[in-house]
């Protein structure tokens, strides 16, 4: 593999994956039922597993531009779903 | 699965558990080793007589609080159990004028005691104990906590990826679990790597889940950002407490700790594990008990509060909610305080298995591009790098830990400081080890650490019996199986190093062993000698 596609790719990984993981654990604390505390728990233990997902789709995706297009993509989707439940992302 | 999707992943396991795989080595060891962190905090005060009665000893704590700290804020005693070498106690000073709160706690070590099992205050030798590898598997040391944690969990996502990608590449998984094959360097270390590996996977899966999970208000703090403007509000919630009391000024007896925890222990549903006492003396003054983390799998137990003065209950913490629970619980997995002896073996055990697993993982690198190198006497730079930070780590951490064990044995026992300068002889030789791992051939390096570790851990429990009242025959004696398993793991632990000092001390690399063969079968044409293809 061509030496700046793993970089791509790499940034995908951890510091692209752990945002997008951290705009869903956001979005999520905001959407899933039961009350605020206990959402945001669960919203939590979920993000995990999204940024470990993401890592492994950072190197399954057939190019390295695309793997960090389509986490951008996701990002954006969790960001705008925040914001519709509850405005400002970071709750005022 | 496709090719190119399995391929991918072998790649990204590769790197992810390569790149900060020492510090995930030293999580693993350290982790395994506080499994039995309790029994090593017996072991290392041998001086200490065996609890029998928590209460009496509960008892003990009080007088011993109300004579050296009668007005602090807070009390807390953690209480003991067989298990432990005491109750430790430690308190908050008053705060002085124009400080927020009291300088006190845990980290100060003119505020905090232990009282053993008479009820006195120890004079034990001053040791961190187990305690020590608990926190180093998170904590690390010599770095603020913080970075360390980071630290910490950034490796474990890794180590997370790592085993998920390593799922995916690894073909004939269940198959290939029955295949060992020895003596043929890289398949073999292949093997290893994924015997270790397969053999206690869900553990693995489960411990660095669960892992994460534990450090998660640091490493994911974005959805209490989301939802809350004041983090306050979201703790509270989860960790709830009754409300902080304003000293009245009025002096007041406490009554009885132990009669308060009896009762405490019937409503909780569990043995007691903390008592707080907030303003001690004063008439508002308030006994939280909360139960034991080790009676329940859940590690945010709950909690009742009395009026200090005259006993009567005060507050009930509330049932939590079903994802608290499940965090709870999966906290509690990971630290396993749960566990009874054999599901703490068991524990253990798979702890090794995971030492061995990312131990081979960092050795199989080396091995695989060995094979490769254009000139095996002069590697480049990364190759070289990490065979000798494999040395520095796989046998210098646990050669330093073993150093430490001694340095508990051996230092003086009214040194000042002593407990902080145990944990430095471990780095003090870790880091002469590392010295030795850089400038030494790596052979040779391997090999002396190995053997010292082993002969360092074999020689303990001899020592034990020599030199103190706590060995082998006088524990199995006592049927004080706890301190009785620490030795016998020394020594089989230490036998297990010998014996691996000893295969590398007459390993011969496959190119020599290659050559040697191809000599002797020149020099004798008639006989064949095979060498199976790599």
């Amino acid at each position: 593999m061509r030496r700046g596609d793993v970089v791509l790719r790499a940034l995908a990984a951890l510091p692209i994956g752990y945002a997008v993981a951290s705009l869903w654990a956001m979005a999520l604390a905001r959407i899933l039922p039961g009350g605020p505390s206990e959402a945001t728990i669960t919203a939590t233990l979920i993000a995990f597993v999204i940024a470990a997902a993401a890592a492994m789709w950072s190197f399954a995706a057939s190019s390295g531009v695309r793997a960090v297009a389509v986490l951008l993509l996701l990002g954006g989707i969790a960001a705008a779903i925040s914001w519709a439940a509850a405005g400002p992302l970071v709750a005022a | 699965m496709s090719q190119g999707f399995r391929q991918s992943q072998a790649m990204l396991h590769t790197w992810s558990g390569l790149l900060l795989g020492w510090v995930l080595f030293l999580v693993f060891v350290a982790g395994t080793i506080a499994f039995g962190r309790e029994a090593l905090n017996r072991w290392m005060r041998p001086e200490l007589p065996r609890v029998e009665q928590p209460l009496a000893v509960l008892d003990g704590a009080q007088r011993f609080l109300q004579a050296k700290a009668p007005d602090a804020k807070i009390w807390f005693i953690t209480m003991a159990n067989e298990r432990s070498p005491g109750a430790t106690v430690f308190w908050q000073p008053q705060p002085k004028d124009g400080e927020p709160r009291g300088r006190g706690g845990r980290g100060r070590r003119d505020t905090q005691a232990l009282i053993d099992a008479n009820g006195d205050a120890s004079t034990a030798r001053d040791t961190r104990g187990g305690d020590f590898f608990y926190r180093f598997h998170f904590d690390l040391h010599y770095m603020p906590v913080i970075w360390a944690r980071w630290l910490v969990g950034v490796a474990t996502l890794m180590m997370l990826v790592a085993i998920l990608s390593g799922i995916v590449t690894h073909k004939k998984i269940f198959r290939d679990f029955f295949t060992l094959r020895r003596g043929k360097g890289q398949r073999s270390w292949l093997d290893g790597h994924n015997a270790t590996a397969v053999l206690a996977l869900p553990f693995h899966l489960m411990i660095t889940y669960t892992g994460l999970v534990t450090l998660m208000a640091l490493l994911m703090p974005w959805a209490v950002i989301a939802n809350y403007s004041d983090e306050a509000a979201f703790s509270k919630t989860v960790f709830p407490q009754v409300e902080a009391v304003e000293r009245a000024g009025q002096p007041a007896t406490l009554v009885r700790l132990s009669t308060v925890v009896r009762d405490a222990e019937r409503r909780l549903g569990g043995p007691a594990g903390y008592v707080e006492v907030a303003e001690a003396g004063d008439s508002a003054q308030r006994i939280s008990v909360t139960r034991a983390a080790a009676s329940m799998l859940n590690t945010r137990p709950p909690r009742v509060t009395y009026d200090g003065t005259t006993g009567a209950l005060l507050w009930q913490s509330p049932p939590p909610g079903g994802a608290a629970v499940t965090a709870g619980a999966m906290i509690g997995l990971h630290a396993g305080r749960f566990a009874d002896p054999v599901a703490r073996w068991i524990y253990f055990l798979c702890g090794v298995a995971g030492s061995v697993m990312v131990a081979s993982g960092l050795v199989l690198w080396t091995v695989k591009r060995r094979e490769k190198l254009p000139d095996p006497a002069r590697p480049y730079l990364g190759f070289r790098l990490v065979e000798r930070l494999n040395i520095a780590f796989v046998a210098g951490f646990p050669l330093g830990s073993a150093a430490m064990l001694w340095a508990n044995r051996l230092l003086p026992t009214d040194m000042a400081e002593r407990a902080a300068w145990e944990v430095h002889g471990l780095f003090i030789v870790w880091g002469a080890a590392t010295i030795a791992g850089f400038v030494q051939t790596p052979k040779r390096a391997w090999t002396w650490q190995l053997a010292l570790t082993g002969g360092l851990l074999a020689l303990l429990p001899i020592f034990n019996i020599v030199a103190t009242a706590r060995g082998l025959p006088a524990t199995v004696m006592a049927s004080d199986l706890a301190l009785a398993s620490v030795d016998l793991v020394l020594l089989l632990l230490g036998i297990g190093y010998l014996a691996v000092a000893r295969r590398v001390a007459r390993h011969r690399p496959m190119a020599s062993r290659m050559r040697a063969d191809r000599a002797q079968t020149a020099a004798e044409p008639r006989r064949m000698a095979l060498e199976p293809a790599e």
